[in-house]
């Protein structure tokens, strides 16, 4: 392991006027079952560091995977030569820290900590059987576990030292399902610390029943449709277009939020919040990568949008305090929640005449534009008529504008599901958007 | 040597101890350099070193895989011990001892990232701000991003594969954004190459690929929305060919093949496309963007023609998946870094030349989409359902090219749409992706040349007719 005084104090030496790194300590264990037997078993233990240093006011940052007292003086002088090529008038922080972080509770869960190998696997295979035998018309079955332990700790020459420790896991599987004509897959998984989570039964069915549902499914013809996103979908889409909330990319005139402070971005029933203390989620912090204590924040409130997310930087630029949402090189969420409604799922399906049900949508990396906050992604769900759901539906495409869409959410259900991109969303219903099919 | 030969032996010896058929070590370390630029100020520059050390072992159709960045010969054999664990058999193989392959590059770096000034970086950058900046007003914002990385590899199994490699790759991100009266849009242009920067010295002008950048954002900005509907699309060369790679190229990885997962499972031999399509995957290609010498198990690179004049010809394999199949494997093994064990995966993947011209596929189009520009793209494998987004479209009436739109996306099938590709031109060439999936995010290379696709799923806001 490094010295982090030595490096401080080569630094110094050099002329770097502050120096502060970020550690992260990360062990991973994953597993795989194919066709009842382990496909697959992954361990992992790694570290990494970031160091940061200022240089003439301006901040030079090397990563490392390499972390034995060798490494200093060339780390030293990447960090020198990156500073040197700055011309940024961003001013270059390292913080002496809050007076106040959050005590957060139970980020660790001993149990996942200290649950069996063995035990694990036995889970994953049991998920595997239960898939195999949820519907005769299954055929192919993979299924996954995955686990990461992660521990940061940031240390500066402003004698700011923070640590945290996490603990995390992904349970989860896909199956095919193929009848006379078609071939359909369907995937879920479910995130959480705690192993109670992990019911194999409920999730093998739900996934075998949404890929048999799925069945035939044949695009519907091109037009407007009232749509019901799924909280899934809903969450992709977050997640393509979270980066409009970043203070960076609002001041580079590269968001739609540039301009729009206290003003309506969504309809009334849309709040979207970012949770750092979100329990169960391994993104859960009490300080950010800057060492600044993290917030609960509304970002828009019943439509409204409150605040952008802010590391120490932009948050000087426009004269606020730092938000606590500095990350690695970017402004980024913690636990980005779309807060549920009271209507329940259903009541969002039976208020559409003629409306689609989207389920998933696919590609949002090429077809949701941050920028401009239009999309058009490949969609897939169900036909509801006068209320009824109907025929599967693929092979569509549902395309629109973020803002606009947010303008247009008329229902909003109560069924909060935390996703693989560690986004929180509910089922929503938007007026209507265009539809591509046939 | 990045790890002394007898701690490899040593470590393959282990791996093998508990019954193991395979054990393989995979050694990386990788320096690399990233540097952005907005609105003609260098904001952030971040050097990287990364070192680490990946252990496999097989059984079968069996396989575990460890990583870790300690250097400590206790931890790399410790983590072969503790894989070991997961085999336990009487019959313990003997792995074959380990003779250094030396063979010389076909992708040479002449000028190696690490010997080239980090302000002369900054002048390149700076050029293809200022000619992305100065092409019009409407140019409201400029990003500049430049990225370059020199990976050496060191890769040894117990049947006594035992080679090195170098990749050394640069890359230019340019992205425009053009705004007036609170619409934006943005055009991109990411040209790089698996050399040194003889690439942007000395073979090819960034600003030209800047000016490319602004004139695409201009031209979406004064677009109409694109129209919904089934027609035919014209698909223009170099990064057009994101289409085969997701509507088919994943679906011929072994990925999906060995575990009967893809739609084209059980076909070779078999006509799955129109007579006029012939796909290649060819990792050979010399100083191309997803080409090496060795693939990430240590094999050579290949040549892999994929269909020819319509019929399935190769999948592309990897060793391991290689055992589930009665397929030879074909050099196709890759991963992003040691943090990942290596699966089959694309690596300079085109469709071959047509006898058509780019002026007849626009002549004789009465009505439908001309994909100037493609943006990427995603696959299902389980059914070959694919989409992907167009970012500078225009619509083709009466055999001519006509107004620019916006938006649109192209969703449709795989194995479908090779069936209907029926103009190919004579203009192959290829363009820059990041390929991601099992194994991490790649370096790979997508091409054709222009080609119609008689009717798709064309996607936008405007709607139906």
């Amino acid at each position: 392991m490094m010295n982090f005084e030595l490096l401080f104090q080569t630094a110094k030496e050099k002329g770097c006027s502050d120096v502060s790194v970020f550690l992260t300590n990360r062990s991973e264990l994953s597993i795989e079952v194919f066709d009842g037997a382990l496909d697959k078993y992954e361990i992992a233990d790694t570290a990494s560091m970031v160091v940061r240093g200022v240089y003439n006011g301006k901040m030079g940052t090397f990563v490392t995977e390499v972390l034995d007292d060798k490494m200093i003086p060339s780390i030293v002088d990447a960090i020198i030569e990156s500073a040197k090529i700055i011309d940024s008038l961003d001013d270059a922080i390292i913080y002496a820290g809050d007076k106040e972080y959050v005590k957060l509770e139970g980020l660790v869960n001993e149990d996942l900590k200290n649950q069996d190998v063995a035990l694990k696997i036995a889970a994953v295979k049991e998920l595997d059987q239960a898939m195999h035998a949820a519907d005769p018309k299954v055929t192919i079955v993979e299924t996954m576990y995955s686990e990461t332990t992660r521990r940061v700790l940031l240390q500066n020459t402003k004698g700011l030292k923070l640590e945290n420790s996490v603990n995390s896991a992904m349970f989860g599987g896909s199956a095919i399902v193929k009848d006379d004509t078609d071939q359909r897959t369907a995937f879920d998984l479910v995130v959480s610390n705690d192993p109670k989570d992990f019911n194999a039964a409920k999730l093998a069915k739900s996934i075998v029943s949404d890929a048999v549902a799925a069945l035939g499914a044949k695009p519907v013809p091109t037009g407007t449709y009232e749509i019901v996103f799924h909280a899934d979908a809903l969450a992709t889409l977050l997640s393509a277009f979270q980066g409009i909330f970043s203070a960076e990319t609002v001041q580079k005139n590269m968001s739609l939020l540039k301009g729009k402070l206290n003003t309506v971005v969504g309809s009334p029933i849309v709040s979207i919040v970012d949770d750092p203390f979100q329990k169960k989620s391994s993104r859960s912090r009490s300080f950010d990568d800057e060492g600044v204590a993290t917030k609960y924040k509304a970002l828009i409130d019943k439509g409204e949008l409150k605040t952008y997310l802010y590391n120490l930087v932009t948050a000087k630029k426009d004269g606020v305090a730092s938000t606590g949402n500095g990350f690695g090189n970017a402004i980024a969420p913690i636990n980005l929640k779309f807060l549920p409604g009271s209507s329940k799922l259903d009541e969002l399906v039976k208020s559409c005449h003629d409306g689609l049900f989207i389920k998933d949508v696919q590609g949002a990396h090429a077809g949701a534009n941050p920028i401009s906050g239009d999309f058009s992604l490949q969609a897939s769900g169900f036909v509801v008529k006068d209320g009824v759901i109907g025929a599967p539906v693929a092979l569509v495409t549902v395309a629109g504008n973020f803002i606009q869409m947010m303008k247009d959410v008329v229902l909003v259900a109560d069924d909060l599901k935390t996703g693989y991109y560690g986004i929180t969303t509910p089922s929503i219903k938007v007026a209507s958007m265009a539809v591509a099919g046939i | 040597m990045l790890l002394k030969k007898e701690l490899i032996e040593k470590t393959i010896a282990t791996g093998l101890s508990t019954g193991a058929d395979f054990a393989e070590v995979f050694i990386e370390d990788t320096s690399s350099e990233n540097i952005q630029l907005v609105g003609g100020r260098v904001e952030k520059a971040n050097g990287s070193k990364i070192f680490g050390v990946g252990v496999r072992l097989a059984l079968g159709f069996q396989s575990v895989y460890g990583y870790t960045n300690s250097k400590n010969p206790d931890d790399i054999v410790k983590l072969a011990s503790d894989l070991s664990k997961s085999f336990s058999s009487n019959k313990v193989f003997q792995a074959v001892p380990l003779i250094k392959l030396e063979v010389g590059t076909h992708h040479k770096a002449k000028i190696s990232p690490r010997d080239v000034a980090r302000s002369k970086k900054v002048e390149l950058m700076k050029a293809a701000y200022d000619a992305a900046k100065n092409y019009d007003p409407v140019i409201v914002q400029v990003a500049i991003m430049l990225g370059d990385s020199v990976q050496n590899v060191l890769i040894a199994n117990s049947e006594g594969r035992f080679v090195s490699d170098e990749r050394t790759h640069v890359r230019i991100y340019v992205q425009a954004v053009a705004g007036k009266d609170g619409v934006m849009q943005t055009g991109g242009e990411g040209p790089g190459s698996a050399m040194g920067y003889e690439y942007f010295f000395e073979e090819f002008d960034i600003t030209e690929a800047a000016k490319d950048a602004a004139r695409t954002a201009k031209t979406m900005l004064y677009a109409d929305e694109c129209p919904s509907g089934v027609i035919p699309v014209i698909i223009n060369n170099k990064f057009g060919g994101v289409i085969f790679h997701e509507a088919c190229g994943h679906s011929l990885e072994a990925t999906s093949v060995a575990k009967n997962a893809s739609v084209f499972c059980g076909k070779l031999g078999q006509q799955v496309a129109s007579p006029i399509v012939n796909a290649i995957d060819d990792g050979t290609i010399e100083n191309a963007w997803g080409s090496a010498n060795f693939d990430d198990e240590g094999y050579p690179q290949q040549r892999r023609v994929l269909i020819e004049n319509g019929i399935l010809k190769s999948y592309m394999v990897d060793k391991l998946n290689s055992r589930r199949m009665s397929h030879e494997p074909t050099g196709s093994s890759r991963r992003e870094s040691y943090r990942f064990s290596p699966t089959s995966r694309m690596s300079n993947t085109y469709i071959d030349n047509g006898t058509s011209t780019f002026d007849e596929i626009i002549a004789a189009t009465e009505y439908g989409l001309y994909a100037a520009k493609m943006g990427g793209g995603s696959v299902n494998p389980g059914n070959g359902d694919f989409n992907f987004s167009v970012s500078e479209g225009y619509m083709v009436r009466n055999g001519k090219i006509a107004e620019p739109v916006r938006g649109a996306s192209l969703v449709g099938n795989g194995a479908k749409i090779l069936w209907n590709i029926d103009m190919i031109a004579g203009n192959l060439d290829r363009a820059r992706g990041m390929c991601g999936s099992a194994s991490g995010s790649i370096p790979a290379d997508v091409g054709q040349p222009t080609l119609r696709v008689s009717s798709i799923t064309v996607g936008g806001k405007k709607g139906g007719k």
